[in-house]
């Protein structure tokens, strides 16, 4: 899918044609008090960190008339957050970073929540996964990995990531029907708390997203086997001894034939006017040419996006189709 | 000595006029988020952190951790002057601390409470210059069946201490652990007990129950009995801190033990409330004169002081060392790492020494400035006593109410606190202890994980909590607490003696 | 209970007995609704640990459980049928605290919080505390006025806020 991102200036025409306009100069429209970011995750989080860093960025280059102030709701695996920007229809001082769960709750949890009742903006990134196992582990490539599971009973290997049901639980089943493994999929509440039981020899494997596990990645505690696109992350810059980004070779490459990023989007509420969201498109603009932000994506390995309007809309519509997909598979649906 | 070395470095990097001054900033803001209920710790550090997104990163760290050591200090005053808990850590501080300054002795149990805190920071503040890295791996060897095993055995620690009739402490303890499941099971990915209603959807917070339990409940029973907050005028001078202090030594055992139970269970996230439960627990237990704890018992204060304050320092280790946070406050700094460019995991002791020496230097000194600070303001804070209650009274309220909102932005919570505020005062009067709920409710979705994590995949089983030294230890200590009130009888039996089991005694309940 | 000053002054609303019977019996009625909720999304064993409802099924099972001990001793217990658990007056102040206070709460819903506390600081200390109006007008507006300077100008933190500060242009 990701072959279809187009570049700066298509995105820019998309979103003319679909009817919001982005004017270069000052929009019409103009906060004239705080603009919430709400968080729909936990403090500490990889969503929080966007929000904080957005904030900063935001602050430190003028680029909003009025302060930023970030709100964690959390609750449900953020379906708080979801439902509350869901019911602040007409609202323009709220905005939201979300991944996946909008997608996951409705489906897993039959959360009454649809993400077309809210307003997309933008999306500013995606985040990769990747097949992590602890450093002292004998296997150095997917292939080994998969090989050594089939030696033991099925469940002998434990994987670790994110909640029930999400993307973390998604992957690794997509990964069992692929190869014919069977994990132990453990639950935990955190990507961080995932990569310190990984490195503790607690699980076996975790498929974090690179910023979950760079710290310990560097220290040499654990070892990246493959990455879940179709091209290897570009970032040449040496992360980890010798090793960057761009070193770790695509699932595919490795004989799991699988494709999965996940996106860290904006939206406002519904019932907003076009006026607002070319504001918010204008600001979001400014702060992805920022340094702040550049950097951020670059310690993170997040793949930079430019998605919106039209284009955004027709991705998450996509996107939860694939989803909606491989949960069904899965069973993870509620019926 | 290496360690020390680096440590010298750091105040070196720490003593500039412009980090002093950032430093008594932060801890005066720090005790004033503290006071207000509900409003300390992680909302206050969060609160103040776009302040400091243009510093740089050691004078911005400098002045959050020094918020955070305000805020640690001032979350006792209110427990003991109100029996309020400004802090969900100080809950256990209100058990003596409350009694204490209706006995006229609000003075001593401030005293008290601050020298706890700063000797609890303290040892923690050592133990992380001098053992960081070992810490840091002894923290990966938690698996979920550990962590269970370490809330087994802070819930053992508590059961069968109190003086209630046996029904209501399970009522109690049932009750918070029902509230604590509410909301979204991580294990399943399952929403549990939230009947279609989007508020429920986040679940209890512990701070919005502790606050409604414990603060809106004394005033209404300070309204039905005197029209005025229990607590005496105390004549205060400075010398009440001297005398205070010369009684300390005599409890090196308690101070010795909850520092660390803090740090233990500060770096194992196991957080602060637990340790000021357990430390005020066990502090019971051990003690030659258990019986009178509850009644105003200066151990009863500087044992959960102590212990919480130990476990909230030692909880920046693993965030600094491993990047996962040890508390909620921890986590907002972590996310503050981030925004100053910084990268916490193992290897930001070896990139980032100023940073991180700087910050250990800024315990040492923000925690004897914090001191120095709230000992001067023990006067200030006793006075507010004689502030007529229909003036203190609103405020309290209101700043209640602030607090519940300010927890998670939610309206409902509100009203959720004032429903907690009549629970808790029908409960203290029929003498349902409210200790065990606010255990429960903090530790009791967390227990369950860990307890569903242990039993998921091959090795799956009771079995694995003895699978190892490590959390068979735990494991079995957790039995020994359990069944102490026996063994103890046992012990006296076989002495011969008729005094009574030393835990068998008294309540964890405030009310006496 | 029995440290009450009012004991002998103040005529009993309601025993203790009566209030711990039905404090029961209400707790009995939750444990049995959350029980048959956890029933319903599975409270067994799976092979991979317990389900979602089991922990809180049995809790709801001990909740109940210990309610049932509890209507039962607090009928048995004849001391308690003559424990006062209010007295009439007592009651009446406590709910002369109890219901500004729901009102104050609504206040915030409708006004914004910053209003409504002045209202409710100034009032409860003329009406309550009898204190002089003017000096509860005045603490009540430089309490106002410092928490909307700390919370909302320093600080950012949003507080719920009505048409006053709306016309303002907060």
């Amino acid at each position: 899918m990701l072959e279809k991102l187009v570049s700066k200036r298509a995105a820019l025409v998309a979103a003319c044609l679909s009817g919001f306009t982005v004017s270069s100069a000052m929009a019409a429209w103009e906060p004239t008090k705080p603009i919430e970011i709400i968080v729909p995750a936990g403090a500490g989080g990889a969503s929080d960190q966007m929000a904080r860093m957005m904030q900063a960025a935001i602050q430190n280059n003028k680029l909003s008339p009025t302060p930023i102030v970030v709100t964690l709701k959390g609750g449900a695996n953020g379906g708080e957050g979801l439902m509350d920007m869901q019911a602040s229809a007409g609202d323009p001082y709220k905005m939201v970073i979300s991944n996946s769960a909008i997608y996951t709750l409705p489906l897993a949890n039959k959360l009454p929540f649809d993400w077309r009742k809210l307003t997309p903006v933008s999306i500013l990134a995606f985040d990769n996964f990747v097949l992590w196992v602890n450093a002292n582990a004998p296997y150095n490539t997917a292939q080994e990995l998969v090989e050594a599971m089939k030696k033991e009973p099925a469940g002998a290997f434990k994987l670790g990531g994110t909640g029930s049901k999400r993307e973390d639980h998604i992957l690794a089943a997509a990964v069992e029907r692929i190869s014919g493994v069977k994990f132990s999929y453990i639950p935990y509440k955190s990507g961080g708390e995932a990569a310190t039981q990984l490195v503790g020899d607690h699980i076996k494997v975790n498929v974090n997203n690179p910023s979950e596990n760079v710290a310990v990645w560097r220290a040499g505690q654990v070892k990246a086997l493959c990455v879940f696109d179709n091209e290897p992350m570009d970032y040449p810059a040496k992360v980890a001894g010798d090793k960057s980004w761009k070193d770790i070779p695509t699932c595919k490459s490795q004989g799991i034939d699988f494709q999965w990023i996940m996106l860290r989007g904006v939206f406002l509420p519904a019932g907003v006017t076009p006026d607002q969201v070319a504001f918010y498109q204008d600001m979001l603009g400014k702060l992805v040419e920022t340094k702040e932000f550049k950097e951020y994506l670059e310690k993170q390995a997040l793949k930079p996006s430019d998605l919106k309007g039209a284009e955004m809309v027709k991705f998450l519509e996509q996107d939860e189709a694939l989803y909606k997909d491989l949960m069904t598979q899965s069973g993870f649906v509620a019926n | 000595m290496e360690a020390l070395d680096s440590l010298f470095h750091g105040f070196g990097v720490l003593l500039t006029f412009h980090n002093m001054v950032l430093m008594l900033i932060g801890i005066c803001l720090g005790i004033l988020v503290g006071v207000l209920p509900g409003l300390g710790g992680p909302n206050g550090v969060a609160i103040l952190l776009p302040l400091t997104f243009t510093m740089d990163p050691t004078s911005a760290i400098v002045l959050l951790s020094c918020i955070y050591w305000g805020a640690l200090f001032g979350g006792a005053i209110t427990s003991i002057l109100f029996n309020i808990p400004g802090e969900a850590w100080s809950v256990a501080t209100t058990f003596d601390g409350y009694p204490m300054a209706q006995k006229g002795e609000a003075a001593e149990a401030l005293t008290a409470a601050f020298t706890a805190s700063f000797v609890g920071s303290i040892v923690a503040v050592m133990l992380i210059t001098f053992l960081a890295p070992w810490i840091a791996s002894f923290a990966l060897r938690f698996g979920p069946p550990e962590f269970f095993a370490v809330y087994m055995l802070t819930f053992c620690s508590f059961v069968g201490l109190g003086k209630e009739a046996r029904h209501k402490i399970v009522i109690s303890l049932t009750i918070g652990f029902l509230l604590a499941a509410v909301g979204m099971d991580t294990v399943s990915g399952e929403l549990r007990m939230t009947f279609g209603s989007v508020e429920l959807l986040r679940g209890f917070d512990f701070l919005v129950a502790v606050i409604g339990l414990f603060g809106i409940s004394e005033i209404l029973l300070a309204m039905e009995e005197h029209l005025a907050f229990k607590g005496q005028e105390a004549k205060i001078r400075f010398t009440v801190v001297w005398r205070t202090w010369m009684t300390l030594p005599r409890y090196w055992m308690t101070l010795l033990r909850s520092s660390a139970i803090g740090c233990w269970l500060g770096v194992t996230p196991g957080g602060a409330i637990a340790a000021s439960f357990m430390g005020y627990n066990l502090a019971k237990r051990f003690s030659r004169d258990g019986a009178s704890f509850g009644k105003g018992k200066i151990e009863g204060v500087l044992a959960p002081e102590t212990a919480a304050h130990a476990a909230g320092t030692s909880a920046l280790l693993p965030m600094l060392a491993l990047g996962i946070p040890g508390s909620g406050t921890a986590a907002v700094l972590l996310g503050g790492l981030m925004v100053w460019g910084l990268q916490p995991g193992p290897l930001l002791f070896v990139e980032q020494k100023d940073f991180v020496w700087g910050l250990i230097a800024s315990m040492y000194l923000g925690n004897i400035a914090g001191l120095i600070i709230v000992l001067a303001t023990v006067p200030l804070f006793a006075s507010v006593l004689r502030v007529p209650f229909a003036t203190i009274a609103p405020m309290i309220i209101v700043s209640c109410a602030v607090g519940a909102f300010a927890v998670q932005n939610a309206m409902f919570d509100i009203w959720l606190m004032l429903g907690f505020g009549i629970v808790g005062y029908v409960f203290k009067k029929i003498g349902i202890p409210l200790a065990p709920m606010t255990l429960a409710l903090v530790l009791g979705d967390k227990a369950e994980d860990a307890f569903r994590q242990s039993m998921i995949g091959l090795d799956g089983g009771l079995g694995i909590f003895w699978s190892n030294k490590l959390v068979g230890t735990i494991s079995t200590l957790a039995l020994i607490m359990l069944f102490w009130p026996l063994i103890g009888k046992a012990i006296d039996m076989i002495r011969g003696s008729g005094r009574s089991a030393p835990g068998a005694a008294s309540s964890g309940s405030s009310r006496p | 209970m029995s440290d009450d000053p009012n004991v002998g002054v103040d005529p009993a609303l309601v025993s203790t007995r009566s209030v711990e019977v039905v404090v029961m019996a209400l707790l009995l009625g939750v444990a049995v609704f959350l029980g048959w909720d956890n029933l319903r999304i599975g409270a067994g064993w799976a092979p991979d640990g317990p389900q979602a409802g089991y922990f809180p099924f049995y809790l709801s099972v001990l909740l109940g459980g210990a309610s049932v001990v509890g209507i039962v001793s607090a009928l048995r217990h004849p001391d308690l049928k003559d424990e006062i658990f209010v007295g009439r007056s007592a009651f009446g102040r406590v709910l002369r605290v109890f219901i500004p206070t729901i009102l104050f709460v609504f206040l915030v819903q409708v006004i914004g919080l910053y209003v409504a506390s002045f209202i409710f600081v100034a009032l409860f200390m003329i009406v309550i505390g009898k204190l002089s109006p003017w000096k509860s007008v005045l603490t009540g507006l430089i309490f106002s006025a410092l928490m909307f300077y700390v919370f909302d100008v320093q600080f950012n933190v949003l507080l719920p806020k009505g048409p006053l500060e709306a016309a303002f242009g907060f």
